[in-house]
């Protein structure tokens, strides 16, 4: 019964901070210098077209009773406006969002599983060739910048074995099946960055949860060693593991800007590099939005199931 | 990734070290070397100009005149790839300089006031981290401007709250020690609890926090450069070289290779010492 109100007030925790945080994106874009207005026009801009303009946009209102607006139309579901493209902001945004989901759930796939058996692996035959091995190859995927390991692969599964095609040269509203074949190698490079990540917290924490005292006990009692791994040292090991995902799934969904520009791969992270070059404000602050309600849901969603996997926690239910 | 660097905290690692991994730490320590010492150096080498543009010989393999061949605009890639990391570097240092510094004092007192002023601090500390970096670096850029100052001050901002949350954790887990306690008790100040007992006591993990910031910093900086809002052209900078160069790869690969080649060694060495130092200071 605590557990289900302890995930209750987390989750109205998540919805004060988004609040707060959605209504200081809000000023903090205000705060920017230009409007839409400036930016529709650009060197056109005299001072009774810019006049003429706002008016038309409902900007000459006073900030705070805009934000009123803002945050009602929010609520409704109404992302605005964008003055600059000439169309509702959800519908920009709803095909890139799409594609997005796609682009990050296959290099989830990709990279979740394989991260934390061979993280396991690599800890528990930590010092062998293979481990040390599996290891460094994480430390140098990890380290590498994005538009590196996107650069290699395009070189090598694009030009030297074209087994993948490199660039996409889509519409944004293609339909998926269009979409599919490009988005072998973006989620390949995100896949190859999650992986490093994941893998090497899975190791490290494996590794120290190992070397605790209550490990050793159980191996002292003659608990067999599989036994040991699976309920001794797994649910002590994997919340942290399990944190570490639901970042880098947030980071998937939202901070892919390099690897999507790299390969023209019509998400998101394109759509927010475009729409700053822009200045396009309407959809710079629904994007930023999403960006924050994706990291702050995940770090709703990792603190519940790091609660729910501690075994203290599911001994408490049990009575 | 540069937004995972500030938020993925690695357990330290123990175990004794292995010589192979000596060996690879010292190979480190003197890749980062050559690279601050090819940077400081690179003007006054006897290279070809960075910025000159030839016609002529657009995109040229590698030649005796041309030790990496040229860019597609006929600019000599050997000289703007040892000039290249002077921007990205020097940046990345000032940045986190003062994220280090503006880190360890948020930390420092959160950890010794404690109480409301901790929970402000450390609330704001979150608002931080939950932004990702390189959308407000990229806002930054396009909207205020792309001066040194301007994105060395929002560097700073951005990479400060993980060294932050460091220091107020450590200085915590020291604070409660008995040699503290003791130390109170010998009637010390606030001031000399931290330089006296703390700091000596954190240094070694902070620091070696600072080094991987240092790296995300970088990686931050030559994205938005790749991205076209960090340095600008003519600049030669790895980022902004790699961007330039991309789509002539299949003609010459120098132009992207070698840049990426500087980058990621000097990213790889740095971290690889970070390593080092992390299972050193646990076993």
């Amino acid at each position: 019964m605590s557990a289900v109100i302890q995930v209750l007030k987390r989750a109205a925790l998540a919805l004060v901070v988004f609040t707060v945080m959605a209504c200081l994106t809000f000023l903090g874009v205000e705060a920017l210098p230009g409007d839409a207005c400036t930016s529709l026009l650009g060197r056109a801009a005299t001072p009774n077209k810019l006049e003429q303009c706002r008016q038309e946009n409902g900007l000459d209102e006073p900030v705070l009773t805009r934000m009123g607006t803002w945050a009602v139309d929010l609520v409704h579901g109404d992302l605005g406006y964008s003055v600059k493209r000439g169309a509702p902001v959800s519908e920009i945004i709803a095909p890139r969002l799409r594609n997005s989901l796609v682009l990050a759930a296959a290099s989830a796939l990709m990279a979740f599983p394989a991260a934390v058996v061979l993280g396991m692996y690599s800890a528990r035959r930590r010092g062998t060739r293979r481990a040390r091995a599996i290891d460094t190859t994480g430390l140098v995927l990890m380290t590498l910048p994005e538009f590196v390991t996107a650069s290699a692969l395009w070189l090598v599964f694009s030009i030297w074995l074209p087994i993948l095609p490199g660039v996409a040269v889509l519409s944004s509203d293609a339909t998926l099946a269009e979409t599919m074949p490009t988005i072998w190698l973006p989620s390949l490079t995100l896949a190859v960055l999650v992986f490093a990540h994941v893998m090497r917290s899975m190791r490290a924490s494996v590794v120290t949860t190992s070397a605790r005292p209550f490990v050793d006990a159980a191996r002292h009692r003659g608990v067999p060693e599989r036994q040991v791994m699976r309920r001794h040292v797994m649910p002590a090991a994997l919340p942290p593991a399990v944190n570490v995902m639901a970042v880098t799934g947030a980071w998937l969904l939202t901070g892919t800007f390099v690897v999507e520009v790299v390969f023209n791969f019509p998400g998101l992270g394109r759509l927010a590099v475009d729409a700053i070059s822009d200045r396009d404000t309407a959809l710079i602050l629904a994007l930023t939005l999403f960006g924050l309600a994706v990291f702050i849901f995940s770090s709703f969603v990792s603190d519940t199931i790091t609660r729910l996997l501690d075994p203290r926690v599911r001994a408490g239910l049990g009575t | 990734m540069t937004d995972l660097g500030r938020s993925s905290f690695e357990l330290e690692q123990v175990g004794p070290l292995r010589p192979a991994r000596r060996r690879f730490a010292s190979v480190a320590a003197v890749v980062i070397l050559a690279h601050v010492v090819l940077a400081l150096v690179a003007p006054l080498l006897p290279l070809q100009s960075v910025t000159k543009q030839n016609s002529d010989a657009v995109l040229s393999g590698i030649s005796s005149a041309h030790w990496l061949g040229t860019d597609n605009l006929g600019r000599d890639v050997f000289a703007r790839t040892l000039w290249g990391g002077r921007p990205s570097i020097g940046l990345a240092l000032a940045s986190v300089v003062l994220a280090a510094l503006l880190g360890f004092l948020i930390g420092m007192v959160s950890a010794v006031a404690g109480g409301w002023i901790d929970e402000v601090l450390m609330r704001l500390n979150d608002v931080l981290l939950a932004l990702p970096s390189l959308l407000v670096l990229l806002l930054v850029a396009s909207f205020i401007g792309r001066d040194a100052s301007v994105l060395i001050a929002t560097l700073a901002l951005m990479y400060a709250p993980p060294i932050a949350r460091l220091v107020r954790t450590a200085a915590l887990n020291v604070l409660t020690r008995d040699f503290v306690v003791a130390a109170r008790l010998r009637g010390a100040s606030r001031w000399e609890l931290v330089a006296g007992e703390v700091l000596p006591n954190i240094r070694g993990i902070v620091l070696t926090e600072v080094a991987m910031q240092f790296t995300w910093i970088l990686l931050a900086f030559s994205s938005l450069s790749f991205l076209g809002l960090g340095a600008s052209p003519p600049t030669p900078e790895w980022g902004l070289m790699i961007a330039e160069s991309r789509n002539y790869m299949t003609i010459t690969p120098w132009p992207v290779v070698a840049p990426i080649v500087m980058l990621a060694s000097l990213v790889l060495a740095v971290n690889a010492l970070v390593d080092r130092n992390g299972e050193e200071a646990a076993s």
